[in-house]
């Protein structure tokens, strides 16, 4: 093999080492991101569980049957309902960390705790300021598919419980019909800059990743150039 | 004191590089153009050497190049 077929292959081989490393450094620190953001909402998921079940007890504790009195049914929606819209994504986060199925299961559940804390608060407009919190915090993933998944969630939800329970999601029995419209809307239009400030997040950590794989091309470069004798001695320092 | 160094100015890193041509020859390319490249295609001019890098149409080393 001649010195300069040898010399090329040395190049290729070194070059396909060095872009591997960075995909490999670019996938490392997005599981990094997915995997904290999914500890981040298992806790919260838990955390808005509890709070719940507080709400439901202070608000609206008891029921009566005409003299017996009761458990009120927010108290039971916010335990089993709570219980389920918690389970699957707690789970996925414990077991399955990083993976897109947790971060979707996680962002439907979420958007499902915006629902049921609506409906706990008698359908308060200020309880709808959870489903914007919410959408921030998904943004945490910087991985915008999640935030098209809790939109459409938030956006059927609303379309459904509009039409069949309206005093649950709007405070009122006839809202306009198409009230859930607007609320889309504002959503549509807070997730649009989610949306590029995730893309851009995305561009950075790429770039990131690329500035890594450069320096390291420059290091081999110099490498090469470099003498026996100072191959030698950077060897003894362990440089390389 | 001023001293001048012939590293470039290290806080700009670069604005132009010129790299082997495919049918021979050098091609120039803003720093947008390099950037945007595959990087298999830039780690391998790097690693051979055959990236030349300009500031302010001075030529400067890739090590300070790639600072910025």
């Amino acid at each position: 093999m001649s010195v300069a077929r040898k010399a090329l292959e040395m190049t290729r081989a070194a070059t396909e080492a060095i872009v591997q490393r960075a995909e490999t450094r670019y996938e490392a620190h997005r599981q990094e991101i997915f995997r904290s953001a999914d500890r981040m909402f298992a806790g919260l998921m838990i955390g808005q569980w509890i709070f719940a079940i507080g709400i439901a007890l202070v608000f609206s504790p008891y029921a009566w049957q005409g003299k017996v009195k009761t458990v009120h049914m927010h108290v039971w929606v916010a335990l089993v309902l709570g219980a389920v819209i918690t389970s699957l994504p707690v789970a996925l986060a414990w077991l399955r960390p990083g993976e897109p199925l947790t971060r979707h299961s996680i962002a439907v559940g979420q958007m499902l705790w915006s629902a049921l804390l609506i409906h706990l608060t008698g359908g308060r407009i200020e309880t709808h300021f959870h489903v914007f919190g919410s959408l921030a915090l998904l943004a945490f993933y910087r991985d915008w598919p999640v935030l098209v998944t809790g939109t459409v969630v938030v956006a059927t939800e609303h379309l459904l419980r509009g039409i069949l329970w309206p005093e649950s999601v709007y405070g009122i029995p006839n809202p306009e019909w198409w009230r859930f419209l607007e609320h889309a809307f504002w959503v549509v239009f807070c997730i649009s800059f989610l949306i590029l400030s995730c893309r851009r997040s995305q561009t950075d950590m790429r770039v990131m990743a690329e500035r890594g794989a450069e320096l390291e091309a420059l290091s081999e470069n110099q490498w090469r150039n470099s003498s026996v004798v100072e191959r030698a001695a950077a060897d003894t320092r362990g440089d390389r | 004191m001023t001293v001048e160094t012939s590293i470039g100015d290290a806080r700009k890193g670069y604005d132009r590089v010129e790299v082997p041509a495919p049918g021979g020859g050098t091609r120039s390319l803003t720093r947008k153009q390099f950037e945007t490249l595959p990087l298999r295609e830039r780690v391998g001019f790097l690693i051979e050497g055959t990236a030349q890098f300009f500031l302010e149409g001075r030529p400067i080393l890739a090590s300070d190049a790639m600072r910025v």
